[in-house]
């Protein structure tokens, strides 16, 4: 195949999970929720997107209805859910998502085991696989590039702030008048929000939605991701999206040229597995640690302590 | 629609008594490290292959098979809890961390037997000849399912109850520190917990992989229902497990009978576990807990 | 003396059947130090955190500013101006100490989601200013020095004073401090209550557990004495002192 196309292909990849890994960096990084579930908000994006791109809705309408879809379920599932404990929750919402890809999976309005075709967002017509993939950087870059925006700015906020007391001490946050409930239901539901757009953005890249595009395994590797990168950093988070992705569509691509003693597929997963592991006992922060709270006032503080540390 | 009530519960008893088999590991060691070892599903893999390495070269039944499956799983569970969870509990980690350690331990296990044995579906060589006997369709396979499951709930309590190992599982389950001061080798307890809960992992997929196919998702197919028993009859608690194993395999086996009835597909069968669980967590996490006597 | 700040009113807290806290009434009033003291176990922890709103009263009210907190959440008295701090800091580790001041300012306008990721300039000001106070605050404490190294970093002694400063940050109305010198040097404990003795000036207003008798009497114009739930003396603290039911509850005689 291509190599180029190889490469462009991983741009996109990296971008579409960049977006995931953001979203649960906002719930995990920042809020503290353990969020097993990621992949159901990003199935819940995908479908919305195949269905009403069936009926011919505009794409940035139909990736709009996805995110705000997603938003929604977020909101419902977070009512009963996160009030639980990490464990409980953690379960409970991958419980869910399992019980979401049973759904689409046995309903024909969903395609069922064979899914929805989809088509591209953009089409130009008469052009090679390779327009076509930089058209879907431009669109998942364009989306990418807002989530960020979002992310950074509430975690540079008195709101990221409230947010990050949440999750190290919620009884002493509460007792300062920062409301869990509020703070975390709005984590989950943004997350989710931002899952459903990367949902679209995936299933009109890949052209179909299949029930098996769904797995568990997929929240598992945004959470490689966020923890490899650094939770509670954006860069961080997106560093680990480079990272892994490169990983995995790096060794789909050494299959083509060498012939390897082992299945690379299952190589690859092996080396996730010890490598989070060695993660966690050895750097549990990331990469690149915990971001700093950059606003007016925290950084005229920083200048005043660097000029007189520089006198 | 005429329904085969009999062997609706001789089925609830079969998938009631895998549960149990599988859920009981996963209770304890819940319990007792207090998180979820999602890696459980692997230990119930594991079993299923090993069981069926050890079939296909001694030609021998059933009951080896089990014995060593039980025995190798058993020792790989001991391994995984002091190489990984021990060392990441020393060091303070959350039980998020735990929890994701686990997962990634699964990838690890289920991606090393998917290149030792390739992800095509095996099958256990020996056949299991179905009889009627009056309204119920028997396999000998089930049969010895349900007399497994009976034989280790008996055991299980005999030693919680009556042997010294036992009582320190159980002091260790519902006061750690306590059982620490009154001079209980907590190591050694956690350390055997570990391998009973993975050995009998083990013994659960041994009569999946029979029943169904045997590939690296055996364990990861049924870990939610698993889950489910062990949430419903409360962490850590055995004997809540054993009822609940019972009412999942009876709300599952009577609610194909609803599906069916609904005219809904027969798929969405898994899918009433998952939501006994997600309704368990929400409405009572402890579950059943407060019925029994704890462990 | 101004108007009642906080009522209590025949009061009560029982766990399983043993009183913690019984028939307990007292006034705060606006202005000044208000003291409650007496030995461990007498129930005064409790109170403060039925106050609260950690626990409910099982008998009797509790009035603050004229309105009744018995059913409210912790984060709604707070709101109301009623703050503490507590006994054992509950400081966010991993946060700056400064992040820890700006966290106790109430009715900080970048809290809000939308406000966070819109109308930026509004609350960017506020948090200039705010930052300024806590700066202050800090210096009064002789902590601004640790002003951006995480909360976690500080002694026991300094973990205290942010709870403190914290604690004044918020602009309270009523200000609870719980053992405000516990573990803390003499001298150190005798500024802290200097500071807190110079904003009780300012108008704002104090209401203190303290062990330290000593240290307590030489500020608080008005001390109550807690023992097995009761309160059984109060009064101006030279009064307190010779008032042989003191002696009686700290002495045994």
């Amino acid at each position: 195949m291509d190599p180029l196309l190889y490469v462009l292909d991983l741009i996109v990849f990296i971008g579409i999970f960049g977006i995931l890994s953001l979203s649960l960096n906002l719930e995990f990084g920042f809020a503290g929720l353990a969020n097993f579930g990621k992949v159901a908000f990003f199935l819940i994006g995908a479908y919305t997107y195949a269905l009403l791109s069936q009926i011919g809705v505009p794409f940035y309408l139909c990736l709009v209805a996805g995110g705000l879809v997603s938003a929604v379920f977020g909101l419902l599932v977070s009512l009963p859910a996160l009030r639980l404990r990490a464990d409980y929750l953690a379960i409970a919402v991958l419980a869910f998502g399992e019980i979401l890809r049973l759904i689409v999976k046995s309903e024909e309005f969903a395609g069922g085991d064979w899914g929805i075709t989809v088509s591209p967002a953009i089409t130009l017509v008469g052009t090679s696989h390779r327009v076509d993939a930089l058209v879907n950087i431009g669109l998942v870059y364009f989306c990418l590039f807002i989530c960020f925006l979002v992310a950074q700015l509430l975690a540079n906020s008195p709101y990221g702030r409230a947010m990050r007391a949440i999750r190290e001490d919620e009884v002493a946050a509460e007792a300062l008048g920062k409301s869990e409930a509020k703070y975390k239901a709005q984590a989950f539901m943004l997350g989710s929000a931002m899952a459903g757009i990367a949902g679209g953005l995936y299933a009109q890249y890949l052209q179909y939605v299949l029930p098996g595009m769904f797995m568990p395994m997929v929240t598992f590797t945004v959470w490689i991701m966020v923890l490899l990168g650094g939770p509670a950093n954006n860069w961080g988070v997106l560093l680990g999206a480079v990272l892994v992705q490169i990983f995995v569509r790096g060794t789909n691509i050494l299959k083509d040229y060498f012939l390897l003693p082992i299945n690379p597929s299952d190589l690859q997963y092996i080396l996730f597995g010890a490598l989070i592991i060695l993660v966690l006992l050895y750097r549990p922060q990331g990469l690149l640690k915990e971001s700093q709270i950059k606003t007016k006032a925290m950084e005229g503080v920083r200048r005043a302590r660097n000029a007189v540390k520089n006198k | 629609m005429t329904v085969n009530w009999a062997q609706v519960f001789f089925n609830s008893a079969i998938t009631g008594s895998l549960y149990l088999i599988g859920a009981v590991g996963l209770t304890l060691t819940y319990g007792l490290s207090r998180f979820p070892n999602f890696a459980h599903a692997e230990f119930i893999t594991l079993g299923a292959y090993i069981g069926y390495l050890v079939a296909r070269q001694s030609g021998l039944g059933l009951p080896l098979a089990l014995v060593a499956a039980f025995l190798v799983t058993g020792i790989v569970g001991l391994l995984c809890y002091r190489g990984i969870f021990q060392p990441l509990a020393k060091k303070g980690a959350s039980i998020i961390h735990l929890m994701v350690a686990s997962i990634a331990l699964g990838f690890i296990l289920r991606y090393s037997i998917g290149a030792a044995w390739t992800w095509k579906p095996l099958y256990f060589t020996a056949t299991w000849s179905a009889y009627d006997i009056g309204p119920l369709r028997i396999t000998g396979l089930w049969v010895w399912l349900i007399l497994t499951a009976v034989a280790l709930a008996i055991l299980m309590h005999f030693i919680l109850v009556k042997t010294k190992i036992g009582k320190a599982i159980r002091a260790t389950s519902s006061n750690p520190e306590l059982a620490l001061a009154s001079g209980i080798n907590v190591d050694r307890v956690i350390l055997i917990t570990w391998f009973i809960g993975a050995g009998l992992a083990a013994i659960a997929g041994i009569f999946r992989g029979a029943d169904t196919q045997i590939w690296p998702l055996t364990g990861w197919d049924i870990i939610l229902p698993i889950f489910a028993v062990a949430i419903l009859g409360g962490i850590g608690n055995f004997y809540g497990a054993i009822v609940a194993a019972f009412i999942i395999g009876l709300a599952e086996n009577i609610g194909v009978v609803g599906l069916i009835a609904l005219g809904l597909s027969t798929s969405y069968r898994i899918g009433i576990a998952f939501l006994i669980l997600i309704i368990t967590l929400i409405v009572r996490p402890e579950g059943l807990a407060m019925f029994f006597r704890r462990a | 003396m101004q108007e009642t700040l906080l009522k209590i009113s025949e009061v009560s807290k029982h766990f399983g059947g043993v009183y913690a806290v019984s028939g307990v009434s007292l006034n705060i009033k606006g202005g000044g130090i208000w003291g409650l003291v007496g030995p461990n176990g007498s129930g005064k922890t409790t109170l403060f955190n039925t106050i609260l709103g950690l626990h409910r009263p099982d008998e009797g009210d509790i009035y603050f500013n004229g309105k009744c907190i018995n059913r409210l959440a912790p984060h709604q008295i707070y709101g109301l101006g009623l703050v503490n701090a507590f006994q054992i800091p509950r400081l966010f580790s991993r946060l700056s100490v400064l992040d820890n001041m700006l966290l106790a300012a109430r009715g900080h306008q970048g809290d809000m989601l939308l406000n966070s990721l819109f109308l930026r300039k509004g609350w960017q000001e506020q948090e200039v200013e705010l930052a300024g106070k806590a700066m202050e605050i800090l210096e009064t404490l002789e902590l601004v020095h640790l002003a951006l190294s995480p909360a976690g970093e500080l002694s026991g002694g300094q973990r205290k004073l942010l709870e403190v400063g914290r604690g004044v940050m918020s602009s309270p109305t009523l200000l609870l401090l719980d053992e405000p010198a516990a573990g803390i040097n003499p001298n150190l404990g005798k500024k802290i209550f200097q500071g807190i003795e110079d904003l009780s000036q300012e108008g704002l207003s104090f209401f203190i557990i303290e062990h330290r008798l000593e240290i307590l009497f030489d500020f608080a114009h008005w001390v109550y004495v807690m023992d097995k739930g009761k309160i059984v003396v109060e009064g101006k603290p030279e009064e307190v002192l010779e008032d042989p039911a003191f002696f009686e509850v700290y002495l045994g005689v």
